[in-house]
């Protein structure tokens, strides 16, 4: 009796962190993502409108953050810039994720000449530095939201593939898939029913981490000029902006850092604490 | 009925660069509602046997010669995805290990009624009402409210249970059993073998047990085929191998069975061991360990029948021209 509760308070200790660190990061995040869906509405100017009455204005009252150089809202512009951050690096990672691990668990399931192809050209591409090949890749490609979004998941691929490919190695083994085989199940079958629901989890584990590369990716690839192309509004173009100004006003260019900042750390908590709470041996 | 029929069945693997044959003219067949046991030492190709069967040879692995005949079809040379409609439905197999043969990440129920709706097409619906009677019939008990468990919630005998019902779910005519107890207490392998008898009588399977217990095959075989290094070296009823043994590795077999009615002292055991599939003699592949060695012996064995119409035969060159040496062991 006292042994089994003091494992299970013990259970729970270990896995309150992980916990705290899920709620702490999905209120950040809850709230980042409501305010760049209704940013229409809680706007309370035009990012784009430009005032030359208003240029370089303190924070204010009807100012919050102040204006840029051409008498544009900052707070507004930030609301718009989380906009399209979000939706790039969201839709980079899930294209990243559906990418990675399907080429992942062919390769892994498969092995052989195939693993070996699939898995060279794989180091290929992790070799270059991750803003390198960015780089190169929007350069490629051209600037442009859609281009963003596919070069941020070309970088991002090797870390799906390579997760979902040992996983799909690891089971490939295991005495229930050859049990599936006996029993005349297609591969098709076999990978899709009980290969790729295993590797789940790992999965989305790892898209909430590299959620936050995502967003710091375009937010660097913006701050070099190749993110979406002016006068878009994204967090890394208006560190950008505020960065020719920095010395007189130098918070056109924190506010923004600040915002990727908040960002930044409620997707890594929240990626963490998943990561924690699922993980066998944080419980033991 | 013969439900299954192996007719000089060669299997070979190429290891190293050479070609090395795992199986030998191997030849047997099962008929309806029989048992077949195939008993031999481990490495001495039970296992390469059934995937030779079931067609899921390892890559280095092929069938270079022989037939598998399966009802009236041979099935050696089938392509995968047909192979794929006949295993799990016409052949069902059960393993060794029934704690790692389960997903444990599914239910119990939910994977019995997998290849219910994969070779069957049932619906989802049906298959949960016949995968329950299933579980019945491997008399698991409370089988409506255990569908939904997960394996770890069952015993070694009860997951034992659940391979089995996976293996006859979709009433295949040949059941292999590859070391099904060996894992499982020796009260809870009664049970499973008992269960396999019944379900085997009212199916009227075939049935395949691979084992290495001499015990098992005295309670449950009908006829035993004896294997030794890929050969087949003798095939008889259970009663005219217990009884008259005729190959030297089955009177050796024999003979190591510690009897009630003789001094326990002394376990008898055959002297030196299987030799490497890489190293195995060309002629009879018992030829460093036997008694009886002759010159003759570093030639294949022809099989020779034993008695008159018992299917009783042996691979020995002992038994040649009447078997004047035979009386000699």
């Amino acid at each position: 009796m006292t042994h089994s509760t003091e494992v299970k308070r013990a259970d729970r200790k270990a896995y309150k962190p992980g916990r705290i660190a899920i709620i702490i990061g999905a209120t950040i995040i809850a709230v980042v993502l409501l305010a760049a869906i209704l940013a229409p509405w809680i706007a309370p100017h035009d990012p784009y409108v430009q005032s030359m009455l208003a240029r370089f204005r303190p924070p204010s009252a009807e100012y919050w953050l102040g204006t840029d150089r051409f008498g544009r809202d900052t707070f507004s512009r930030i609301l718009y810039g989380l906009r399209i951050t979000l939706w790039t690096a969201a839709a980079s990672t899930a294209l990243a994720m559906v990418g990675g691990t399907a080429i992942g668990i062919l390769s892994g399931y498969c092995g052989g000449r195939v693993d070996r192809w699939l898995s060279a050209a794989n180091d290929l591409l992790m070799s270059f530095p991750q803003m390198v090949a960015g780089i190169i890749i929007v350069a490629l490609l051209g600037p442009g939201v859609t281009n963003l979004i596919i070069a941020i998941a070309i970088t991002a691929f090797p870390a799906f593939y390579r997760m979902a490919r040992s996983a799909a190695l690891a089971l490939r083994d295991r005495d229930y898939i050859d049990a599936c085989r006996v029993l005349g199940y297609s591969d098709t079958r076999i990978v899709a029913r009980h290969i790729l629901p295993e590797t789940m989890d790992d999965m989305i584990i790892i898209a909430t981490l590299w959620l936050a590369t995502a967003v710091r990716t375009e937010s660097s690839l913006a701050f070099i000029g190749l993110g979406a192309p002016p006068p878009a509004a994204t967090l890394g173009g208006l560190v950008r902006e505020g960065f020719d100004n920095l010395l007189d006003y130098p918070g056109l260019a924190i506010w923004p850092s600040l915002a990727i900042l908040v960002v930044m750390i409620g997707l890594n908590l929240m990626g963490d604490g998943l990561r924690d709470a699922n993980d066998p041996r944080a419980s033991a | 009925m013969t439900v299954l029929r192996i007719d000089k069945l060669r299997t070979t693997l190429r290891l190293g660069g050479r070609d090395c044959d795992a199986l030998r003219e191997v030849s047997f067949s099962v008929a309806e509602g029989e048992t077949l046991a195939i008993v031999g030492e481990s490495g001495c190709g039970k296992s390469m046997l059934a995937m030779s069967i079931m067609g899921l040879l390892p890559a280095v692995a092929r069938i270079s010669e022989g037939r598998v005949i399966l009802g009236s079809r041979a099935i050696e040379a089938e392509p995968e995805s047909r192979m794929e409609k006949i295993r799990g439905a016409e052949i069902g197999m059960i393993f060794q290990e029934p704690m790692t043969a389960l997903n444990p990440v599914f239910t119990v129920g939910s994977q019995i009624a997998e290849p219910l709706r994969d070779h069957l097409g049932l619906s989802k619906s049906e298959a949960r009402k016949t995968a329950i009677e299933l579980m019945e019939r491997v008399r698991i008990p409370a089988a409506a409210s255990r569908f939904e468990s997960y394996p770890h919630e069952f015993s070694g005998g009860m997951r034992q249970r659940v391979v089995i019902a996976l293996a006859i779910a979709c009433r295949p005519k040949l059941l292999i059993a590859d070391e099904p107890t060996t894992a499982l207490d020796v009260t809870v392998q009664r049970q499973i073998l008992d269960l396999l008898d019944t379900l085997q009588e009212q199916g009227e399977m075939g049935m395949l047990l691979i084992t290495h217990n001499l015990a098992i095959v005295a309670g449950h075989a009908d006829r035993v085929v004896v294997m030794y290094g890929g050969d087949v070296v003798e095939t008889a009823t259970v009663r005219d191998l217990f009884r008259a043994p005729g190959h030297p590795y089955a009177r050796a077999l024999l003979a190591s069975l510690p009897r009630v009615d003789r001094d326990l002292s002394e376990l008898a055991s055959i002297p030196g061991r299987v030799p490497p599939l890489a190293m195995l003699p060309d002629g009879c592949r018992f030829i460093d360990r036997c008694p009886h060695a002759m010159d003759i012996c570093n030639r294949m064995p022809p099989t020779v029948e034993l008695g008159e119409g018992q299917g009783h035969t042996v691979r020995c060159w002992l038994h040649v021209e009447g078997g004047e040496h035979a009386a000699d062991g």
